[in-house]
């Protein structure tokens, strides 16, 4: 996205007015008034976006008698298999692996969020050489395929003796991510320079006055930016089943491959089951802090 | 905020924002960036330049006795893989299909909760749910619905009496893939939203009064302000879509990793190709040339779209511009 730094001609211009923007995340009065078709068009939508929850919670509770006589025979809830759950968590060791995943993306969290902070006020805040590059090397980055790059990366730190340890993801977050660079970089823009004005004349240094004065103005960019990458750490399973082992894993890599019967082939209601107990913490997440998620969408930003 | 300008800004302040001079302090700026320059040059930068390296030997990941074999792996990958070009084809052609649909709908769905319906925030919150569900979890769901003899899809064919359908096989798992895929939708949807909520009312007050109808006033007036938005949504899209790995491996019937070949053809994507090369048959050095294949060709792309954007994306004039 280099549309941020450089704006490429428009083929038509014009002034728009200062906008009364209201806030994004709540109820206000924008657009017109819903017609009946609106509805009905909503309802549809609602449903089939909705449907798979309602389904892994029929699957999950369903008793394998059910699943051989087939779907409908899911729908009759009248005798709820909670079990599927007790053996879900006992099949597996779910205690350990969720532990795992626990401990992977409280440090990704931590890490990722700390360097980005610092990377996103570096970027807002002062001027040097080559600043301008070294930016649009970091959105070029969001273009590079992630997925791509994570295959050798895996034959290298395998070469260095990094698999099966937790070493990658604390230099990944180390790193930082470049969006939540780009997010803090947008948040600390708009803190005026007066700011920081008093605490240079009282002779603080850079790095206080970033802890104390800046930091603590941020805490709703640092809440946004650990919500998004727990998330992230906690659905990621590409990384995991590639650089750990069976005993290290996380929940997302057991979740997945754990649940096999001898023959090799899956266990519906036990994964359903392993799979709503690993999807909650990310819902609950997602109910509580909603805001911040869809706020975080990178909003006006990335406009010319 | 007591705006004392402190400094000397150049005429009106407009903008909060931190015009006017910024500190020049190089040594800082290096040393607070430095944990990303070291994240970009060991954990991206690297693993791509090794690729390369690795793409002109035969190393299987494993025997200290590989060789350089200078560009045959390129050379086999050209003249002698079809199904390294199929799989890239099939990408192309899921690409093509979930993309533009997929900003389509969210865009739709966003234009839909922008509107004052009841329970909006619930509506909107199921709508964008599904994009924040972690892969695994997303697949175990999906698998759930199109499995061939308790699935919800099926159950519904069997209602209007069409035999059940093996979703999860040839020729099905392509069309199961991208369900699930425009299932998470509603991350578009958002970042859409954001943008529909900066379009100024005035404007489209405007196009209604001029006589122009729902529609027309979509088309002509909204999709245009916030076509930087959907541009956004486009490229990213993009490549999302051409490196899909995880999707179309969990969605496979079995899931040990192991058996990775047990992807269906007609969901094996490039990335599931070279993953195969990799983690299946050891060649690591034939992957990595596809590897260096499928990079050429994402940044070709990305390039392409860059220029073509001059010509449909349009952006406004901003009373506050930022000083870079």
């Amino acid at each position: 996205m280099t549309t941020t730094t450089e704006r490429p001609p428009a083929t038509r211009a014009i002034v728009v007015p200062e906008k009364h923007r209201k806030d994004r995340g709540g109820d206000a009065a924008t657009g017109q008034k819903a017609s009946v078709w609106v509805y009905i068009l909503v309802i549809v939508c609602v449903a089939i976006f909705g449907v798979p929850f309602v389904w892994i919670v029929l699957t999950a509770l369903a008793s394998p008698q059910q699943l051989a006589e087939g779907a409908a025979a899911l729908l009759d809830l009248s005798n709820p298999q909670w079990s599927n759950f007790v053996e879900a968590f006992t099949k597996i060791d779910f205690l350990a692996y969720t532990g795992n995943s626990l401990f992977l993306s409280l440090l990704t969290c931590i890490l990722t969020t700390a360097s980005s902070a610092t990377v996103g006020f570096a970027f807002s805040r002062f001027r040097a050489p080559g600043k301008k590059v070294l930016f649009t090397i970091i959105l070029a980055t969001m273009m590079i395929p992630s997925i791509a790059t994570l295959i050798p990366t895996y034959v290298l730190f395998a070469r260095l003796g990094l698999v099966g340890t937790y070493w990658p993801w604390v230099l990944w977050g180390i790193a930082g991510t470049p969006y939540l660079i780009f997010l803090f970089r947008q948040f600390f823009s708009a803190i005026p320079m007066e700011l920081e004005d008093a605490a240079i004349i009282d002779g603080a240094g850079w790095f206080r006055i970033y802890v104390r004065v800046f930091l603590p103005l941020a805490k709703p960019a640092l809440l946004t930016s650990a919500l998004l990458s727990f998330t992230w750490a906690w659905g990621d399973y590409l990384a995991p089943s590639l650089l750990l082992n069976i005993n290290n894993t996380t929940l997302a890599v057991a979740t997945a491959n754990g649940y096999v019967d001898p023959h090799g082939s899956g266990i519906p209601t036990l994964q359903a089951a392993a799979a709503i107990m690993y999807l909650l913490p990310v819902i609950v997440i997602f109910l509580f802090t909603q805001k911040q998620f869809m706020g975080s969408s990178l909003g006006s930003s990335v406009k010319g | 905020m007591t705006a004392i300008t402190a400094n000397a800004t150049a005429g009106a302040r407009t903008s909060s924002r931190g015009r006017g001079w910024k500190r020049y302090r190089a040594g800082t700026f290096y040393l607070f960036i430095s944990p990303w320059m070291f994240g970009f040059v060991l954990l991206t930068f690297a693993p791509i330049v090794y690729a390369l390296a690795v793409s002109f030997t035969n190393y299987d990941g494993a025997s200290p006795l590989w060789r350089f074999v200078g560009f045959s792996n390129y050379v086999e990958i050209f003249t002698e893989s079809p199904d390294v070009w199929a799989s890239l084809l099939r990408t192309f052609g899921y690409t093509i299909l979930v993309v533009p649909l997929s900003v389509a709908g969210g865009l739709v769905l966003a234009i839909l909760v922008n509107r004052r319906i009841r329970a909006r925030g619930v509506v909107r919150a199921i709508f964008f749910v599904p994009s924040v569900v972690p892969v695994v979890a997303v697949a175990i769901m999906w698998r759930l619905i199109f499995n061939r003899d308790a699935g919800l899809l099926n159950g519904i064919l069997a209602i209007f009496g069409i035999h059940p359908v093996t979703w999860l096989a040839d020729p099905y798992a392509f069309y199961a893939l991208l369900i699930m895929t425009l299932w998470g939708l509603g991350g578009g949807m958002i970042i859409s939203l954001a943008a529909l909520q900066d379009v100024p009312a005035e404007l489209e007050e405007a196009a209604r009064l001029d006589g122009a109808g729902t529609w027309r006033t979509i088309w002509n007036v909204t999709v245009p302000l916030i076509s930087p938005m959907l541009y956004f949504q486009v490229i990213t899209g993009i490549i999302a879509s051409l490196q899909v790995l995880v999707q179309p491996l969990l969605l496979a019937e079995t899931s040990t990793v192991s058996q990775s070949s047990n992807v269906p053809t007609s969901s094996t994507m490039y990335m599931v190709e070279v993953y195969n090369e990799f983690f299946f048959n050891h060649r690591f050095g034939f992957g990595s040339a596809m590897l260096w294949i499928f990079f050429v060709i994402v940044l070709s792309l990305t390039l392409i779209l860059q220029r073509a954007s001059r010509r449909f994306v349009f952006y406004q004039v901003d009373t506050d511009v930022d000083e870079k």
